[in-house]
C-alpha cells in the first residue's frame, strides 16, 4: 500500500481554499416560490446600496420616537446580563457570545462620546495560534524541533534588536515594529493546563484563570466605565462573539458578518412598516428573561443595521488572502471596525474574531495564509487610521488561546500547547521589545512554559484606556513596560 | 396529565416545539386528543406507534465529484435535508440525530467530501436511538470523524492527539475526568486509521502506521486499538452524567443537577441505551423539569415552514440560514453549534427577521395561517405557530398595527412579523 493509497482527501497544502457549503455564493434572484407571486429578490446578502444609505441619526430619532421601548428601566441590565451568563455557561459550547443590547436614551438621543476617545481592538484568533512560527525563536531548538514546519532563517522578517523574527506572511507589520510602535509578547498565557480550546479560551476572555467567572475582562471595563445607561454600540464584536465583552450592565452588539447584517424584506413590501411592527414587540418587556432578552436584541439591531450601513469600504479588499471564516477576513472586518471609528459614535471596545489557527495537520500553508490576512489587514487598519486622523487614538492586541507543542507531529501540524505569543500596537506602546520569551530550556510536557501572565498584557491596554486596571484584573500586575511613559 | 398548571394542550405544543420541530396544522388538535405521554410514545417509538421507517433524505442524491457543480450538489444536500426535517413523520429521530450531529459537530468544511459527509450523518441516524458505546465505536472509526479530527495523520511514529482529546473532552466524559496522559494513551492506541482514497474512501487499519503497545488509560493498564479504548471510555463512571446533562440542557434548557443526576442513573441502569435515556428526558419535560429555551436557527425555520406551508427554493434557504449563522453540516468548531447568546445577538436578529420575511413571501395562498394572519385571527395564528397560549402582549400589539391588508398580500406582513417576533424565538 503506498502513501498516495492511504491518503485521505483533506486538501493538499497547494489546494486552494475549500468553500464550506456555508460559504457558497448563492447569489442572483430566487425563483418565485409560486407563480402566482410576485419574485422576490435576492436572499443572499449584500452590502446595502451606497446611494441610499440612511442615516443614522434618523434611525436613531426614529428609534426614540417609537417611545422608548423596552426602556432599560424596565428589566435591569443586571437581571438581562445574568440572563445571558447562564446562556453562555449552559450552552456547552464555545464561541458565541452574547449579545443582548439595550436600547437606551443615549442612544436615541444622539451620538455617544466626545472625539478623539481612545479606544481598543482586540484580534482572536481562534484555535491556538502556532506561536513558534509567528514570532519566530532563533534558538536552534526550535529548527531541531521542526523540521518540516521551521521558517528558514533567511525568510524570518527582521525584529531589529531582538532575537526574534517575524513569519514572512507578517512582512507589512515591519514598519510598526521600525516606526517603534510594535510590541510582542512571548510565553505569554494564563495558568491553564487542560490544553482544552474551550476552557483555555474562557480563561482569556475571563481574565480569571482557576476559577469560573461571569464577566469578561472587556466586559467589566465596559461595565466599570459605564455612564448613565448601556449603549450597545460601546463594544461590538466583529465575526463571532467574544465573551470577553459580557458584563453585569453592559451589554454589546455582535455582527458575525457586516455584509450579512442586513434587514430586508421582499418587493412590494412596506419595508418601513415591518421594521416598525418588529420594533414594537420589543416593548413593553415580558415578565420572562428569556422572553425579554429576545426583546432587548430588536431595537439595538435595528440602530446598529442602520450604522453598519453607512459604513463604507468593509469589503473592499478582495485582493486579500481569504481565510476560513464565512468569506470574513481580517482584513475586511478589520476595514469595517476603522469605519466605525471614524464614525465617531462612542465605540470605545471592538473584537474581530478569526478562526481557523487549530493546526493540526499540514500548517504550513493555511498559517502563511491567516497570518498573511493578519499582517495585510493590519496594515491597512493602521494606514487607513492615520488617514482618518484617529491613529493616536487606537491601540490593538492580537490574543489566542493557546500556543502549540514545541514539536511538529508527523502530520505536518502541530497540537495544542501552553505559551503563546501577542502582539500590541499602539501609538503609546513601548514598540520595537519583545517582552517574554520562549524558555526553551524549562519545556513543561513539551510546552513553551507561560512567562508571562496575560493578566500583565490586559493590565497595560487597560492603563492606557484609563482603568480602573486593577479593579478589573482582581489586582495588580506587572506592567512589564508595555506602555510609554 | 397536567403540571405546572399546563393543558394538555400546552404539554403538546411543548413537545412539539422541543422534541418535534413544529407542526403542521391541524396536528396539534390531533396530538392533544391523544396526550402528552401517548405523544412520547410515537417520538421515542416510532416503530411501535407503525410510523413507517424513512429511507435517508440522500437516497436519490449522486455525487459527481465535479468542482464545477460543487454548490449545487451541496445544494441538493442541504435542500434534501431541511425537507426532511419538515417532511418526516418521525421528528424527534430528526430532532435527536441533530443533537447528535451537534455533539459531534463533524463539519464538512473541513471534511470537504461529501459522500462521506453523508456517511457520517447516516451513522448518527442510525445509531439515534441505540446503544452510546456502539454510537462513540462506529464514531471513532468514521471516515469523515477520522479527516475532522486527524486521525487519518495519526501514526505509530507520531501520534495526532486532536481525536483522542475531543474523544475524551466532548464526546464522553468531559474535562476534569482524564488526564494529559490518557489523551496521549487514547492517540496511540488509536494510530494506523486511514481513509483510502484509491479505495472508495474506504476506512482501513495499516500495521505499518499502528502503535500496538500497550498503554496506561484511564487506570486501565493493556490498552490496545480501538475496542479497548472506546470500551474503557464508555465505561468510566462520568459517562451517563456528561451524556444525560447535555442532552437534557438541549431539549429541557437549564435543568437543575438532581435531574440530571436522576436521568444519568437512568441512562447507566439500562446500559446506555440511547433511547430510554431520550425518553427519561421528554418524561421529566412534561414533569415540569424545563425551562424556557432560545431556539435556534434551523429548528425556527422548519417549524415556521411546516406552519405555513412556505415553499422557499432550497437556495434561498441555504442563505438566509447562513445569514442567522446556523448552516446544517457547518459547526463553526469540534465544540458544536453555538448557545442561546449567539441567538439572541444582532447578527442572528437581523437574519431573523429578513428570513422570516421570506418564508411569509414564499407563504402559499391557501396556508391557514396566511389566512389567519389576514383575518386578524391573532388567537388561530398563535395556536398554529404552536403557542396556544397566545403571544406576548408586545407581540399582539404590534400585530394589531400592521394593516392586515397592506400589500402585497393579505395576511403577508402579520406573518412575518409574528415569526419574527421574540415570541417564536423562546420555545
Amino acid at each position: 500500500m503506498t502513501d498516495n493509497d492511504t491518503s485521505d482527501p483533506r486538501p493538499r497544502p497547494t489546494s486552494p481554499p475549500k468553500t464550506p457549503l456555508s460559504d457558497m455564493p448563492l447569489d442572483g434572484p430566487l425563483p418565485p416560490s409560486r407563480p402566482d407571486m410576485p419574485p422576490a429578490p435576492p436572499a443572499s446578502a449584500q452590502t446595502p446600496p451606497s446611494s441610499t444609505p440612511k442615516s443614522p441619526l434618523s434611525r436613531r430619532k426614529f428609534i426614540g420616537a417609537a417611545g422608548g421601548v423596552a426602556g432599560a428601566a424596565i428589566l435591569g441590565g443586571g437581571a438581562l446580563a445574568a440572563l445571558v451568563r447562564e446562556s453562555v455557561e449552559t450552552s456547552g459550547a464555545l464561541v458565541p457570545t452574547t449579545t443582548v443590547a439595550l436600547p437606551t436614551t443615549t442612544l436615541a438621543s444622539g451620538f455617544g462620546g466626545p472625539a478623539n476617545q481612545r479606544i481598543l481592538v482586540v484580534l482572536e484568533m481562534a484555535g491556538g495560534n502556532d506561536a513558534l512560527n509567528t514570532l519566530v525563536s532563533s534558538d536552534g531548538r526550535y529548527r531541531s524541533s521542526r523540521p518540516q514546519l521551521a521558517i528558514a532563517e533567511n525568510e524570518l522578517v527582521t525584529l531589529a534588536g531582538t532575537d526574534f523574527g517575524l513569519h514572512p506572511s507578517l512582512a507589512p507589520l515591519a514598519p510598526y515594529w521600525d516606526a517603534g510602535t510594535m510590541a510582542a509578547i512571548a510565553g505569554s498565557g494564563m495558568d491553564d493546563q487542560s490544553r482544552s480550546h474551550f476552557k483555555a479560551m474562557d480563561t482569556w476572555w475571563s481574565g480569571v484563570p482557576g476559577a469560573s467567572s461571569q464577566t469578561g475582562w472587556l466586559g467589566r471595563w465596559l461595565d466599570a466605565t459605564l455612564e448613565g445607561e448601556n449603549d450597545p454600540l460601546r463594544a461590538i464584536a466583529f465575526g463571532g462573539g467574544s465573551r470577553a465583552l459580557v458584563g453585569k450592565d453592559t451589554l454589546a452588539t455582535v455582527v458575525r458578518s457586516p455584509a450579512n447584517f442586513t434587514l430586508r424584506t421582499m418587493d412590494g413590501s412596506d419595508n418601513d412598516a415591518l421594521v416598525a411592527a418588529f420594533l414594537a414587540t420589543a416593548g413593553p418587556l415580558s415578565a420572562s428573561n428569556e422572553l425579554a432578552a429576545a426583546q432587548y436584541a430588536i431595537p439595538s439591531t435595528i440602530s446598529a443595521v442602520d450604522i453598519l450601513a453607512s459604513v463604507s469600504g468593509s469589503d473592499d479588499n478582495d485582493a486579500l488572502p481569504a481565510g476560513p471564516n464565512n468569506g470574513n477576513t481580517a482584513a475586511s472586518l478589520l476595514q469595517t471596525a476603522a469605519g466605525i471609528i471614524d464614525l465617531g459614535i462612542g465605540t470605545r471596545v471592538i473584537t474581530v474574531g478569526i478562526s481557523g489557527f487549530d493546526t493540526h495537520a499540514n500548517q504550513a500553508d493555511p498559517h502563511a495564509n491567516l497570518l498573511a490576512d493578519i499582517g495585510n489587514g493590519l496594515a491597512a487598519f493602521f494606514e487607513r487610521l492615520e488617514a482618518d486622523g484617529h491613529g493616536d487614538n487606537v491601540m490593538v492586541m492580537t490574543t489566542s488561546e493557546f500556543g502549540r507543542r514545541v514539536v511538529e507531529n508527523g502530520s505536518g501540524g502541530t497540537d495544542h500547547g501552553s505559551g503563546g505569543c501577542q502582539f500590541l500596537f499602539g501609538p503609546d506602546v513601548s514598540g520595537g521589545q519583545v517582552v517574554g520569551d520562549y524558555d526553551l530550556d524549562n519545556l513543561r510536557q513539551g510546552d513553551i512554559p507561560i512567562v508571562v501572565d496575560t493578566r500583565s498584557v490586559y493590565a497595560a491596554a487597560l492603563d492606557w484606556m484609563g482603568g480602573p486596571t486593577d479593579e478589573i484584573l482582581g489586582g495588580a500586575h506587572d506592567r512589564l513596560g508595555l506602555l510609554s511613559a | 396529565m397536567t403540571t405546572n398548571g399546563a393543558s394538555p394542550r400546552d404539554q403538546v405544543a411543548w413537545l412539539a416545539r422541543r422534541a418535534g420541530w413544529g407542526l403542521i396544522p391541524g396536528q396539534l388538535d390531533e396530538l392533544t386528543a391523544l396526550g402528552p405521554e401517548a405523544v412520547i410514545d410515537r417520538l421515542v417509538d416510532p416503530d411501535g406507534a407503525g410510523i413507517a421507517a424513512e429511507p435517508s433524505p440522500w437516497a436519490d442524491f449522486v455525487y459527481v465529484g465535479d468542482q464545477s457543480n460543487r454548490q449545487e450538489q451541496g445544494v441538493q444536500v442541504l435542500g434534501a435535508w431541511i425537507d426532511r426535517l419538515v417532511a418526516t413523520e418521525r421528528p424527534f429521530e430528526n430532532a435527536l440525530a441533530w443533537f447528535w450531529h451537534d455533539h459531534f459537530a463533524v463539519s464538512y468544511a473541513v471534511v470537504n467530501y461529501l459522500p462521506l459527509l453523508l456517511e457520517h450523518l447516516e451513522l448518527l441516524r442510525s445509531h439515534t436511538f441505540g446503544d452510546f458505546r456502539e454510537l462513540i465505536r462506529d464514531i471513532t472509526t468514521d471516515g469523515a470523524m477520522l479527516i475532522f479530527l486527524d486521525g487519518t495523520a495519526s501514526t505509530g511514529a507520531s501520534p495526532n492527539e486532536n481525536f483522542g482529546r475531543e474523544l475524551l473532552e466532548l464526546y464522553t466524559l468531559g474535562i476534569g475526568n482524564y488526564t494529559e496522559d490518557d489523551v496521549q494513551a487514547a492517540a496511540v492506541a488509536l494510530t494506523g486509521w486511514v481513509v483510502a482514497r484509491r479505495r472508495g474512501y474506504a476506512v482501513l487499519q495499516v500495521p505499518n502506521r499502528y502503535d500496538p503497545t500497550p498503554q496506561m488509560f484511564l487506570g486501565t493498564t493493556g490498552i490496545t486499538g480501538v475496542d479497548a479504548v472506546v470500551d474503557t471510555a464508555v465505561a468510566h463512571d462520568a459517562v451517563p452524567g456528561f451524556i444525560a446533562g447535555k442532552m437534557a440542557r438541549h431539549f429541557l434548557g437549564d435543568v437543575d443537577q438532581p435531574t440530571i443526576d436522576s436521568l444519568a442513573a437512568t441512562f447507566a441502569a439500562n446500559d446506555l441505551d440511547i433511547r430510554t435515556l431520550a425518553r427519561s428526558v421528554l418524561d421529566a419535560g412534561i414533569a415540569g423539569e424545563r425551562t424556557p429555551q432560545v431556539t435556534a436557527p434551523v429548528p425556527w425555520a422548519v417549524a415556521a415552514i411546516k406552519a405555513t406551508g412556505a415553499n422557499l427554493p432550497p437556495r434561498a434557504t441555504i442563505a438566509l440560514l447562513r445569514q442567522m449563522g446556523q448552516v446544517p453540516g457547518n459547526p463553526p468548531n469540534a465544540g458544536g453549534y453555538p448557545g442561546a447568546s449567539t441567538w439572541l445577538a444582532s447578527s442572528a436578529t437581523a437574519g431573523r427577521f429578513t428570513m422570516a420575511n421570506a418564508i411569509a413571501r414564499a407563504t402559499p395562498v391557501d396556508s391557514l395561517a396566511l389566512g389567519a394572519a389576514a383575518d386578524g385571527d391573532f388567537d388561530l395564528l398563535a395556536d398554529l405557530l404552536l403557542r396556544p397560549a397566545g403571544f406576548s402582549p408586545a407581540t399582539l400589539d404590534a400585530l394589531s398595527g400592521l394593516s392586515a391588508g397592506a400589500a402585497p398580500r393579505p395576511g403577508e406582513a402579520v406573518l412575518a412579523v409574528a415569526l419574527a417576533s421574540p415570541d417564536l424565538l423562546i420555545r
